[in-house]
């Protein structure tokens, strides 16, 4: 019997069907926990009380979305365990990234009632033009001197937080919730000894993983909403990662099925050439 | 233009590239503060410079894109839809601030949502892709089935919970035969970037910097 090939709209509607099937009924498919992300929880679970953390990096907001499970997750747990927060955006959607990332956390005093005082606990600090690397150096030697006012234009010099933050000496932790991950593991990591951590989203987790091989302690990396889900599970919310988790599961499932029955029509019609 | 000043032109073109090359390596090799302090001078230019270039970029695509709505040259439409939205986008940016609430919301609710919804649409094309592709006609489309297969249910949770292996076996992957591959290709890139910009100080490439190039 040949098998008749399918047209590319019925595999849509087919993919349709079980991406919303699971937004509007979430099923809470269980998902395994990765060694990484417990090591990541712990490292953020150890730092004392006021250390300053730095999300820096650059990327393409969409695409960091992904990122946004796992960032926001971490984001909660710093502001429960009393650390610091400034962001070093190098790309200029980062900016607003960040401020999404923080909102979304829901841990501003001012605007949620949470833990966290601007310009105290963390600052957001504008675009910084010059390319990661040149920036993430030039940051990492001065911040005062890279740059000098917050995202709403208030010198930095005003702000309490950024009175304690100066150069690398001060900062605990990085963490990159972007694509550009590699400029940060090349200045931050390999050149000034921080612990780099990325929430990454997963096509940037399958370039970049093996960066954990190559600087073992130094840089870790969540996979994609996966590695986010994992990290909310570990803080205790069900976020970004959880929602999304049944679609992905579906169709991951639903990508090898259509690959096994492309395989199983391509048979059935060779076995009709023959005849 | 007469050749003397061409010539002109340039050598200072070229001499402003080999000193501000020269400064900033000299940063990494040297201790001494009078030249860090060179090195974090020209930093600071090329932050300077990278700021002045969205600007540029701004103007090149009113230059350009108005130029092709007044001949309406293809897709012109767009170009104007492209302007008119540029030109509502910043004067609302500069009057409530590129990082107020309201602009952040109308920013996430328009261009971020666009973004991520074309984004989405890729994962319907690839699975009817994958359908008709990954058939597994020779030892070589074999190989690559399998891999795809394996890095799939590296990213599917559920189905690595029923097959802990594939997850092992993705990790292996990514870690020697990826990790191998990748490195070749930056060392190769970066042993070609150290030749380039030789012969561009040299200014034994074509381009701006070759001082008889072009003339």
């Amino acid at each position: 019997m040949r098998l008749p090939e399918l047209k590319s709209e019925y595999i849509w509607a087919v993919m349709m069907i079980f991406f919303l099937i699971p937004a509007i009924h979430p099923i809470g498919l269980p998902f395994p926990m990765d060694p990484v992300t417990y090591e990541v929880y712990n490292i953020i679970e150890s730092l004392p009380e006021g250390s300053i953390v730095v999300m820096g990096g650059g990327g393409v907001f969409a695409f960091d979305l992904e990122s946004s499970a796992g960032m926001i997750a971490m984001i909660k747990q710093m502001a429960r365990k009393g650390l610091r927060l400034v962001t070093c955006p190098v790309w200029t959607e980062a900016p607003q990234f960040h401020k999404y990332v923080i909102d979304a956390a829901r841990v501003d005093k001012d605007k949620y009632g949470g833990p966290w005082e601007y310009g105290v606990d963390y600052v957001l600090l504008p675009y910084m033009p010059g390319g990661d690397m040149v920036v993430f150096d030039s940051f990492l030697k001065d911040v005062h001197a890279t740059v000098s006012v917050d995202l709403a234009g208030t010198p930095i010099d005003e702000l309490p937080l950024m009175q304690d933050l100066h150069d690398y000496h001060d900062i605990a932790l990085w963490i990159c919730p972007h694509w550009g991950f590699v400029s940060v593991i090349r200045i931050v990591a390999a050149q000034y000894g921080i612990t780099c951590i990325s929430p990454a989203q997963s096509t940037a987790y399958a370039f970049f993983s093996p960066f954990m091989e190559a600087y073992p302690g130094k840089v870790y990396m969540l996979n994609g909403y996966v590695g986010g889900a994992q990290y909310e599970a570990l803080v205790g919310i069900k976020g970004l990662g959880h929602k999304v988790m049944d679609s992905y599961a579906f169709a991951s499932t639903l990508i090898v099925l259509f690959i096994v029955l492309g395989n199983i029509t391509m048979l059935s019609r060779m076995g009709g050439e023959e005849e | 233009m007469s050749t003397t000043l061409a010539y002109i032109r340039a050598y200072i073109g070229r001499i402003v590239v080999v000193v501000c090359c020269l400064g900033i390596l000299a940063g990494y090799y040297f201790t001494s503060p009078t030249v860090g302090g060179v090195s974090d001078e020209l930093y600071t230019w090329n932050m300077c410079i990278s700021s002045f270039t969205l600007f540029v970029g701004l103007i090149t695509i009113f230059s350009r894109y108005g130029r092709s709505i007044i001949n309406r040259d293809t897709n012109w439409p767009f170009h104007l839809y492209c302007l008119v939205l540029i030109i509502i986008w910043i004067p609302f940016g500069f009057h409530y601030g590129i990082y107020a609430d309201l602009y952040q919301t109308a920013y996430l609710s328009t261009k971020i949502t666009l973004h991520i919804a074309i984004l989405g649409l890729l994962i319907f094309f690839m699975t009817s892709a994958l359908y008709r592709t990954f058939r597994i006609r020779s030892l070589r489309t074999a190989v690559l089935t399998f891999l795809a297969v394996v890095m799939i249910f590296l990213n599917a949770p559920y189905l690595r919970s029923y097959f802990p292996t594939a997850g092992d076996i993705a990790y292996w992957l990514l870690n020697n035969p990826q990790m191998s591959g990748a490195r070749a290709m930056v060392l190769c890139g970066g042993i070609g970037g150290i030749i380039l910009g030789i012969r561009i100080l040299l200014g034994h490439e074509k381009g701006a910097l070759r001082v008889t190039g072009g003339m």
